[in-house]
């Protein structure tokens, strides 16, 4: 058994410690590989001066070239051929460009070890049936998206009685059908069986908003929950405080805050990050962060901001080896936390951008708009 | 926000106000005038307010407390001595007496006099903070009827300036409109572009764009659009003066038209480039670490695009012939070609060759871009090499660390904005 399929099977999502040795063999493993098959990736690290061979410690990670996910969004880069790809997904395309990633099946059984583990520390598995709310695409054949295929794949987690969307497939387009989705609610308020919202933070806050607004209080079933993933994407401006969404969901469903389970993964770094009772992201064994320096791109110590890195050797397909991602992060000691997880925490500030930057130089209004990411 | 006979409205009355405005600016037109001296003396207690701070926590709220030192700098700009030397450089000594024509012997004279133009019409899309209060600024001062759309980016600090002015001198009211109606409020902007004798577009190529096809035949169009600026070294340098461009380059972030975008060297051979390069980039780096590049989050981004491009390189996917010299901070690419073209901006300036000779022919294939040139050489060539740029087009020849300078009297553009506000009356 390789490095990488003993790591991903590991019994503890948690335990760092145990397994920094087999972690760094399957880096410098998925290095190599994508080394031999992706020439692009060849020469960046060509250009680095970096060899797959030298990753031995954790200093060498850091030293590792990673792709930001601007890159996968202008190039097309795989290190298979399309037939042995399992899965092509892209990601939702914050600013209207997507990144293309393929995953191979080794790595998405390595992928499905990780979400049992994880899931089953967190009790998302349930023989008990379940409704479940989608605040998010209705799936179809070219819906591509990596959120719309985890969201399915997420109503896999108990037997499901009933799928609603809050996005439907009509007449060739999306469409968004809040006041429908209430009233499904409403109806599943009276069921014996409880119900499972998931969606981007964003959808539900206003979800639960406009009930709040129409003066609608449920008490769900016992076991309801809700799962939230994706980030606020374009509704940054709009984030609440995460204490405010527990409220709201509290007066309106009825549904407590340790029940309400929030997720963080991209398609560039498709590791499941679950958060704890409370409430943060621990890095799991599959995965590292490396928090960078806005300027020199250097590591930082826990504990200050910068731009978060993520590394996992999960992927054979596409060389989602060492991702720089668009967010900005800090990483806290495990142990501050107190949930019992001893490994590091991640907290998500923001993204990158450029914000009211105001120019006369000619073309540089356009240079700045273009949808570089 | 609407702003209109000095009272300040929702912008739910725009249709309201706009459909009696024709009415108001004719009988405004047909019945008062804007005496300069009115104007002049409320423009200068403006600026004596500006510079003793009165507008600094108002800054500083809007976050845009590093913008104080440039608005002391532009406020005196509004002082009566400053206003006089702008109006006698653009128009000549006492322009708006009435005069005679004086024609040769036996001809008829006339009587000559400037008059406004009439009603302008300011669009400040995507500017410079302060500007439309400085476009107006040059419409009051020429007696004429300003109708100003605020750019979006705006924060309202324009209004506020404009009503303080209004109430310094309460004449000023029915000479100013005030609207942020958004440019894609089309029929907004042809009812206010259809009330306009001139039509001011501030903005890059997209705007000017739009604002020709807006333009109704018979309105007069003066546009300030976005320009490319660059330097032009000649001889061996003095490293202050390098010093001084770069701290150029990095204090305005290669934001400004007049900022450097390409320094151009008067030599055929890339290892001139190469060297210069490679003697200029700590220079950048020293000014870098003086203004840094703003809040985490845009430096971030700045720093990934940079990074994103080394990439793209090291992929055979950028132009492989140029040579990237990566500072802390800052970046100068040494590029093969010679023509002028806009850097990435906020530290990164491009290095190209370009002997004198073929100086005049590149820089017309830009034409409509050019402004600004730093003029770095020895002190004997430099008229004759200020006069060579200047017959390719440049309107400002500046001194390296100059090129964002503003300087008392100084046309805009090649162009004497005043005399564009006004016309020529004859009367026989």
């Amino acid at each position: 058994m390789d490095a990488r399929t003993r790591l991903f099977r590991w019994p503890k999502p948690y335990d760092l410690p145990g397994t920094n040795a087999l972690f760094l063999q399957a880096v410098r493993d998925n290095c190599q590989y994508h080394y031999e098959h992706c020439s692009p990736y060849r020469a960046i690290l060509d250009d680095a001066g970096f060899a797959p061979q030298q990753i031995k410690t954790d200093d060498d990670l850091a030293a590792l070239p990673f792709l930001p996910t601007l890159l996968f969004k202008n190039h097309a880069l795989f290190s298979m051929p399309r037939s042995r790809m399992l899965i092509r997904a892209t990601s939702t395309g914050t600013r209207g460009k997507f990144s293309q990633v393929g995953f191979e099946t080794s790595g998405l059984l390595c992928g499905l070890h990780m979400v049992l583990r994880i899931g089953a520390l967190r009790q998302l598995f349930s023989w008990r049936p379940a409704h479940y709310i989608v605040l998010g695409y209705q799936p179809r054949r070219e819906n591509k998206t990596a959120v719309t295929k985890t969201a399915f794949g997420a109503t896999l987690f108990t037997p499901a009685l009933s799928r609603a969307y809050a996005l439907r497939y009509r007449d060739g387009t999306y469409q968004a059908d809040l006041d429908s989705l209430i009233q499904t609610l409403c109806r599943h308020g009276r069921s014996a069986f409880p119900t499972r919202l998931m969606g981007f933070p964003s959808y539900t806050y206003f979800l639960l908003r406009r009930m709040e607004e129409q003066g609608i209080r449920l008490q769900l079933p016992a076991g309801s929950r809700i799962l939230l993933g994706g980030g606020w994407k374009q509704f940054y401006h709009e984030q609440v405080e995460k204490e405010v969404l527990y409220q709201l969901a509290k007066r309106v469903l009825g549904i407590a805050e340790q029940d309400i389970i929030e997720f963080f993964g991209a398609v560039e770094h498709p590791i499941l990050y679950c958060d704890c009772p409370r409430h943060h992201f621990h890095v799991p064994i599959y995965s590292r962060v490396i928090i960078r320096d806005v300027h020199t791109l250097q590591p930082l110590p826990n504990g200050r901001p910068g731009l978060v890195n993520l590394i996992t050797p999960m992927v054979r397909a596409t060389p989602l080896l060492s991702v720089m991602t668009d967010d900005l992060g800090v990483l806290h000691d495990g142990e501050t936390c107190g949930c019992g997880i001893q490994s590091p925490y991640l907290e998500l500030l923001g993204r990158v951008g450029l914000k009211d930057i105001k120019t006369c130089a000619a073309g540089a209004a356009e240079l700045l708009r273009e949808v570089k990411r | 926000m609407i702003l209109a006979k000095g009272k300040l409205y929702d912008n739910s009355a725009q249709e309201q106000i706009l459909s009696g405005l024709a009415a108001e600016i004719n009988l405004t037109r047909s019945e008062k005038e804007l005496p300069l001296e009115a104007v002049i003396a409320a423009l200068d207690k403006l600026g004596c307010m500006a510079e003793n701070g009165v507008f600094d926590a108002r800054l500083a709220e809007l976050g845009l407390a590093d913008l104080t030192a440039t608005v002391h700098e532009a406020a005196c700009l509004l002082r009566r001595e400053s206003l006089l030397c702008k109006l006698r450089n653009e128009l000549g000594e006492a322009p708006f007496l009435p005069h005679s024509t004086a024609p040769p012997a036996g001809q008829t004279a006339l009587t000559t006099q400037l008059l406004p133009l009439g009603t302008l019409f300011h669009i400040a899309a995507g500017n410079l903070d302060g500007l439309p209060a400085v476009s107006v600024a040059e419409g009051l001062l020429t007696g004429n009827i300003n109708l100003l759309k605020l750019p979006q980016a705006d924060q309202g600090i324009s209004i506020e300036i404009l009503q303080q002015l209004i109430a310094l001198e309460p004449r000023i009211s029915d000479f100013l409109y005030v609207f942020d109606t958004p440019s894609s409020d089309l029929a907004a902007m042809q009812r206010l572009a259809e009330l306009a004798d001139g039509i001011i577009v501030w903005g890059g190529d997209a705007a000017v764009t739009a604002v020709r096809h807006l333009a109704p035949v018979g309105a007069k169009l003066i546009e300030w659009g976005h320009k490319l600026g660059f330097a032009y070294i000649s001889g061996d340098p003095p490293t202050a003066e390098l010093a001084e461009l770069a701290e150029h380059i990095l204090f305005t972030k290669q934001l400004l038209c007049s900022s450097c975008q390409t320094i151009f060297l008067d030599s055929d051979a890339m290892d001139t480039v190469h060297a210069f390069c490679r003697r200029f980039l700590p220079l950048m780096e020293e000014a870098a670490l003086r203004h840094p590049a703003g809040d985490i989050s845009t430096a971030a981004e700045i720093t990934l695009r940079r990074y994103h491009a080394r990439l793209e390189r090291a992929m055979g996917g950028g132009a492989a012939d140029n040579l990237v010299y990566q500072g802390k901070y800052c970046c100068l690419t040494a590029c093969q070609d010679s023509s002028l073209a806009l850097s990435d901006l906020f530290g990164s300036c491009l290095v190209k060759r370009l002997p004198r000779r073929s100086l005049f022919t590149q820089l017309r294939q830009h034409k409509g871009y050019l402004q600004t040139a730093g003029l770095i050489c020895p002190e004997a060539e430099r008229p004759a090499l200020a006069n060579l740029l200047a017959r390719a087009g440049v309107t400002r020849v500046m001194r390296a660390g100059h090129m964002s300078a503003t300087f008392c009297g100084e046309a805009h553009d090649g162009e004497y904005a005043l005399r564009r506000y006004l016309r020529a009356v004859d009367i026989e």
